[in-house]
């Protein structure tokens, strides 16, 4: 960044901290639409009240793992943005070099693509809860929507309206109160982590490995990153960025562990699985009725379309950034033909895989494989470049942030390697 | 400054900040005492293909020779004079208009990007 640039970087757009109270909610909406990303996609949403069902609140420590993990990585990585405008893979390409950093751009745009069309599935599978037509009707109609949607729409409508509509599942925090749970048996599952009788171990921390491999998965800091430059982030908006990842992040968690925690107060005492959608929205409608159920499904859809627009765009950022092409919401499309291309591709990619009839939420499990390759080729260049005076000056990495960062580390390779022998022991989680 | 830690695989941006490329590669020459020095950076899927190397690598640079304009014209080569200053990117001291085209973006344009209504409105 010349100096010339930098200040225009910083002088160009109207600066979202200065405007009211509602100016500064929409600033954290970046933080928030990621997070839901990470956290209540369409496999999450499922895998969390799958996993409350069958262990109760067993895995509730996963979700504290995760969150702390994607917030330390997500705030090194807002502030390389803010301080350098350089976003996460343009240091993937710069400290592993073209060849390793094409392994990673290989093995995350396979996780990302394969995720989005899951997303545009879960958007079809939560309007067809709405309507009871068949989702695969809507598959076709999502993905053209999506597309329209990203070729016209700006970058912070986008942001605005689905982080905010994705929170409508706070629902779920609401009829957990109103279930009147049995918080005595709840506690007694989150501190004695472990199968309850008749689940085996193997199956337990497949459960535990899937749960944190998505809080972590990579096209987050992708996302989250790019959106910073899409924002004009500079030195600045440090605090606009930590602000985002803290609030982000957390609420995040907090909405999956919601869906848990519902799903351990009404399935798990009967011992009932979940396996579908329209089962994760059942504890609100019974807490809350109609009124819940239609929320829910309300949260479901923004949180599934928010979520597909996070690897759409991810994967088209990934690309460019690795190749060095003009890239961006915040460009005309005539001026950035190829990342344009790549979205398109993606999500025709997408949709086409889908169309195969294969099922939403399964995918999203298997696409677990693949970021065992990504997670920690994505992590440690971030790392690195953290404490790299020539990209951040004063502004490395602290203590705090190097212990944190290199602890995660080693759990996600830890994660990588035990991910493939769990998944294949376990056949998926079947037990 | 050490090539490949400080300069090979950066962003290159132009004058006002809009990305060129990556240096996919550098051009060294030899000064009149035999001391070599950085001539050009060079960028584009061509470079980057020959310095991949390998089956897959040949395949990118294949490719990209293909969609170039003249099929002997060489990777997009940028004179290191053209480089104003390094940062966490190479900037460069001129706009982008005056280096050669890349020729995937330039395809890409023409042939579906721009025909779609809508191509060059502002978000």
């Amino acid at each position: 960044m010349s100096a010339s640039s930098v200040t225009s970087r910083t002088e160009a757009p109207p600066s979202p901290a200065g405007g009211g109270g509602v100016k500064q909610v929409l600033a954290i909406a970046l933080g928030v639409l990621t997070a839901i990303g990470g956290f209540v996609d369409i496999g999450d949403i499922v895998a969390n009240a799958e996993a409350g069902a069958r262990f109760g609140l067993a895995h509730a420590w996963v979700l504290l793992l995760g969150v702390i993990g994607i917030c330390a990585y997500a705030e090194m990585s807002g502030r390389v943005t803010a301080v350098s405008g350089r976003p996460v893979f343009d240091l993937v390409r710069e400290r592993l070099g073209p060849r390793v950093a094409l392994a990673n751009l290989a093995g995350s745009l396979f996780v990302t693509v394969l995720t989005l069309g899951a997303e545009i599935g879960g958007v079809g599978l939560a309007l067809q809860l709405a309507t009871s037509v068949d989702y695969l009707l809507w598959v076709p109609v999502v993905g053209v929507v999506l597309w329209a949607t990203l070729w016209r729409a700006k970058f912070s409508l986008l942001e605005n309206l689905f982080g905010i509509t994705g929170l409508t599942l706070v629902v779920f925090i609401i009829a957990f109160f109103r279930l009147s749970p049995d918080t005595g048996q709840l506690w007694h599952q989150a501190a004695h982590p472990g199968p309850p009788a008749g689940e085996d171990w193997g199956t337990y921390w497949f459960m535990a490995v899937a749960l944190f491999a998505s809080a972590m998965t990579p096209y987050e800091v992708f996302f989250f990153s790019s959106g910073g430059v899409e924002e004009r982030w500079s030195s600045k908006d440090l605090l606009t960025s930590r602000v985002n990842v803290f609030v982000g992040f957390p609420l995040g968690g907090l909405l999956a562990f919601a869906l848990m925690a519902t799903a351990a107060t009404v399935f798990h005492p009967l011992q009932m699985s979940v396996d579908a959608l329209s089962q994760v929205a059942l504890p609100a409608a019974v807490a809350l009725g109609k009124l819940g159920l239609a929320a829910a499904i309300l949260g479901f859809f923004a949180a599934t379309f928010g979520a597909a627009m996070e690897t759409g765009l991810s994967s088209a950022y990934t690309v460019a950034q690795y190749f060095g092409w003009a890239w961006g919401k915040l460009r005309r499309p005539r001026e950035a033909a190829r990342f344009h291309t790549v979205l398109m591709v993606a999500i025709l990619v997408g949709v086409a895989v889908l169309m195969t009839t294969i099922d939403p939420i399964q995918l999203t499990e298997y696409t677990l494989v693949f970021s065992a390759v990504a997670l920690p080729l994505t992590y440690l260049p971030i790392l690195v470049v953290a404490n790299d005076r020539g990209y951040l000056g004063r502004r490395v990495n602290g203590r705090l942030a190097n212990t944190v960062g290199l602890l995660y580390l080693a759990i996600v390779l830890a994660a990588a390697i035990a991910a493939i022998p769990l998944m294949i022991v376990t056949r998926m989680g079947g037990g | 400054m050490l090539i490949g830690f400080d300069l090979l695989d950066r962003q290159i941006l132009d004058r006002d900040g809009e990305p060129v490329g990556k240096v996919d590669d550098v051009e060294l020459a030899l000064d009149t005492d035999g001391t070599p020095y950085v001539a050009a950076l060079l960028t584009g899927q061509q470079a980057l293909g020959d310095r991949i190397g390998g089956g897959l690598g040949r395949w990118i640079a294949d490719i990209a020779r293909r969609l170039a304009p003249d099929r002997d014209r060489g990777p997009i080569r940028i004179p290191y004079v053209l480089v104003a200053e390094l940062t966490s990117a190479v900037n460069l001291s001129v706009r982008r208009e005056v280096l050669p085209d890349p020729p995937l973006e330039t395809w890409l344009r023409d042939h579906l990007i721009a025909r779609i209504p809508g191509a060059t409105d502002a978000t």
